[in-house]
């Protein structure tokens, strides 16, 4: 048995909670063959008794469930849980979206998924998880732009940029949860705190300033990336 | 057009009693002038002259007066003894006696003649606004209208008040749907109209039904239909009871303007059914294009999996590879053919903006980080000013028209070669350009891109030419226009514009860097 876990130390479990049969198959064919563990839940209250049973490193949470809603399904598990959760959504539903992300989910995929693009995002959202439990690296550089947080500074191809103070955490926050799409609210309340969750026009323009601190070409983006509708994330890889 | 009749009215009656005074006269002037001439017999013929052309151009009534008047004159003035009404020979009674029977007969014979003229004259006046009817009639399309230009002509035409009332929606006839503010009558007759409107015959004053109501009502019909009824009130100072012969006439007029309403009803249908028959054909060809459009791949990917199912074995790693990717490649097909099919019907029927003021380049470069893949290798460049206000859109639906267009500039133009985006700022308008260097559109398609399933060009390009319809949808939606054009240098551009916001937020980012 402790033979058979060390074995498997690498392999992460992920919980997939999908009530369509096609779609479990091919997921099911995809998620083995890239060697993860899987368990599968046809419905909700099952997924939620699986994802405290088995604990999973990430949960593979289709929206549209028979008995309950997606949302709910994240809301629970993040009562107790941190456990990154990406969503699987149908196309155009901007709303739902935002309502997952607002809920606690990490990430989603739009059906149909583009190929490739399921995996990627367990990749990211595993790594991300993994980078969480550690304590934060002094530094990070992603393309020419280097933050170094113990000296507040933020450096683009070598030469010093200088930040206003919101800015500043409106990048810390966007760092920190690098990869993930954050929706306007969340980052209103983080950076400006709850009593200003309105304010989405204020957000708007402080991440185009950002953008032409930070990007070569603020119109084409390399790092921070709107997600029309629902929010922003920021690439530190592309 | 007023029909003349004999003027009775009491208003001019005065003037015309003076008028035979005057007559009989200047008879008497005449006669005295005679008097020495002729023989006091021949004279009478002078006052013949006289109650003759009162009784052709006055009333009746004048012309005995004036009779009366001639005999006494005669009496008084030619008569010896003269200035005196005593007769020293009692022949002369004889002469007036036939000379009253006389004149009585002319101005009675006279008057008739002349009221027949009249009543001729009358009738041909009505047989004309009934021509005239049909003929305005038919130049109105409304069935108001056509009410309302019937009532118009009656009134003028027949000496009465008039209005025509339609039925409400519930097919009961309101006093509030006429024609006319001209005609009073008490709304309890509402139910006498109601009356006539479903039995389809006349009722009301003068008639056998409801005859103490206060105008007569007169059904709007057609043999199979009523439209409306007509209400009629003679004019004051006119015979108090309509006369017959009107009321056959208005209700032939009546029923002119039922035909005329029905002719009309009965165009509309069939415009109705010419624009249906329109529509349909347009969704017969709009179903076979799609049909089409969703039969290809579809049969690509059956195709393509059965003959790996069946023949796994024998095919070749890089075939089967090859058939993999087509599954794929055309399930994506199909996967974006039926979201534009959906997108387009949904805007159709009417978009809902969430509008809310965005950087355009935010915009922008949403559409250009989701269009990553396919634009690998290509040269993208943005001129957009830095201090370009924020725009108020839908972003969702503003990244998809960037993401359609220059998709599009990626399909039909060489790998590598560039893409440009532009915008600008005139008047109240964010003016935008996504301009290539590819062949340009084909004479004459620049309106026609726009269309639904209209492809510029066909030769082993793939879509469905829902992408250009998509985005002047979304345009339109927020108050803007788009057009194509082709390069002066060769290549395409796809122009479009958007109104500013109004009034708010048209800070630039730059100018809120305050806080």
């Amino acid at each position: 048995m402790t033979e058979k876990r060390a074995s498997l130390a690498k392999r992460s479990e992920i919980l997939l909670i999908e009530d369509d049969p096609q779609i479990r198959k091919f997921l099911r064919a995809m998620l083995l063959a890239e060697d993860y563990r899987l368990h599968e839940s046809v419905t909700g209250e099952d997924g939620l008794a699986q994802a405290a049973a088995r604990n999973p490193d990430l949960v593979l949470l289709d929206l549209g469930l028979p008995d309950k809603d997606g949302v709910e399904v994240i809301h629970e598990i993040r009562k107790w849980s941190q456990m990154p959760i990406l969503v699987i959504s149908a196309r155009d539903q901007e709303r739902d979206k935002i309502a997952a992300l607002d809920a606690g989910a990490d990430d989603y995929v739009t059906k149909p998924f583009a190929p490739g693009e399921v995996s990627a995002r367990i990749r990211a959202n595993l790594r991300r998880a993994a980078v969480l439990d550690k304590n934060e690296p002094e530094t990070i550089t992603f393309g020419n732009i280097c933050v170094d947080w113990s000296a507040r500074r933020v450096l683009v191809g070598g030469s010093e940029v200088h930040l206003t103070p919101n800015e500043y955490k409106l990048l810390q926050v966007l760092l920190r949860h690098n990869g993930k799409v954050l929706t306007q609210r969340q980052l209103l309340k983080e950076v400006w705190g709850p009593e200003h969750l309105d304010e989405r026009e204020y957000l708007r323009v402080f991440m185009s300033q950002l953008r032409h601190k930070l990007e070569a070409d603020p119109a084409h983006p390399r790092h921070l990336i709107t997600e029309p509708g629902v929010g922003y994330r920021l690439l530190t890889e592309n | 057009m007023k029909i003349s009749t004999p003027a009775t009215s009491r208003s001019t009656l005065f003037p015309e009693y003076v008028l035979a005074v005057l007559i009989v006269g200047l008879c008497t002037v005449i006669s005295l002038l005679l008097r020495p001439h002729l023989t006091a017999t021949n004279l009478v013929m002078v006052y013949f002259i006289g109650v003759l052309f009162i009784a052709s151009r006055f009333s009746r009534r004048l012309a005995m007066l004036s009779s009366i008047l001639s005999v006494a004159a005669f009496d008084f003035f030619c008569v010896p003894p003269y200035y005196t009404f005593a007769v020293t020979d009692y022949e002369y009674f004889i002469t007036f006696a036939v000379m009253f029977l006389v004149a009585f007969l002319i101005s009675a014979m006279t008057a008739r003649i002349r009221f027949q003229t009249t009543a001729a004259l009358e009738r041909e006046a009505q047989t004309n606004a009934l021509y005239r009817l049909s003929n305005e009639l038919a130049g109105h399309s409304r069935v108001f209208e056509i009410a309302r230009a019937a009532a118009v002509l009656a009134q003028d035409t027949f000496r009465i008040k008039t209005t025509i009332f339609l039925p409400g929606d519930d097919g009961q006839i309101s006093f509030s749907r006429r024609t006319s503010d001209h005609l009073y009558v008490p709304s309890v007759e509402q139910s006498i109209a109601q009356w006539v409107f479903e039995h389809g015959e006349n009722a009301g004053k003068g008639m056998k039904t409801f005859p103490a109501a206060s105008a007569l009502y007169i059904p709007i019909r057609s043999a199979r239909k009523m439209f409306g009824v007509m209400a009629v009130i003679p004019n004051v100072g006119a015979s108090d009871a309509l006369p017959s012969e009107h009321k056959r006439l208005l209700e032939v007029f009546a029923s002119q303007t039922g035909l005329a309403i029905e002719r009309t009803i009965a165009a509309s249908a069939a415009q109705t059914a010419e624009v249906r028959v329109e529509a349909e054909s347009m969704r017969t060809s709009l179903l076979s294009a799609v049909s089409h459009d969703l039969r290809t791949p579809l049969a690509s990917i059956t195709g393509a999996a059965a003959t790996l199912r069946t023949h796994w074995d024998r095919l070749e790693n890089d075939v089967r590879d090859e058939l993999l990717q087509s599954v794929t490649d055309e399930a994506e097909r199909l996967n974006r053919l039926l979201s534009n099919l959906l997108e387009v019907t949904r805007l159709e029927s009417g978009v809902h903006l969430h509008k809310e003021a965005f950087p355009l380049e935010e915009v922008i470069g949403a559409a250009l980080h989701r269009l990553r893949r396919q634009l690998a290798g290509r040269n993208v460049k943005t001129d957009i000013p830095a201090n370009l206000p924020m725009v108020s859109m839908d972003d969702v639906l503003m990244e998809q028209v960037f993401i359609n267009l220059v998709e599009n500039a990626v399909k039909y133009t060489p790998t590598g070669s560039a893409i440009e985006i532009a915008a600008y700022l005139r008047d109240n308008f964010v003016e935008v350009e996504v301009r290539d260097s590819g062949p340009g559109f084909k004479q004459g398609h620049e309106e026609r891109v726009f269309d639904k399933f209209f492809r510029d060009r066909t030769d082993n390009i793939r879509g469905a030419g829902l992408g250009l319809a998509i985005c002047r949808a979304i345009v339109e939606a927020h108050g803007g226009t788009i057009r194509a054009l082709n390069r002066a240098g060769g290549g395409a551009i796809l122009h479009f514009n958007i109104p500013m916001s109004d009034s708010e937020s048209t800070l630039t980012p730059a100018q809120r860097n305050k806080s």
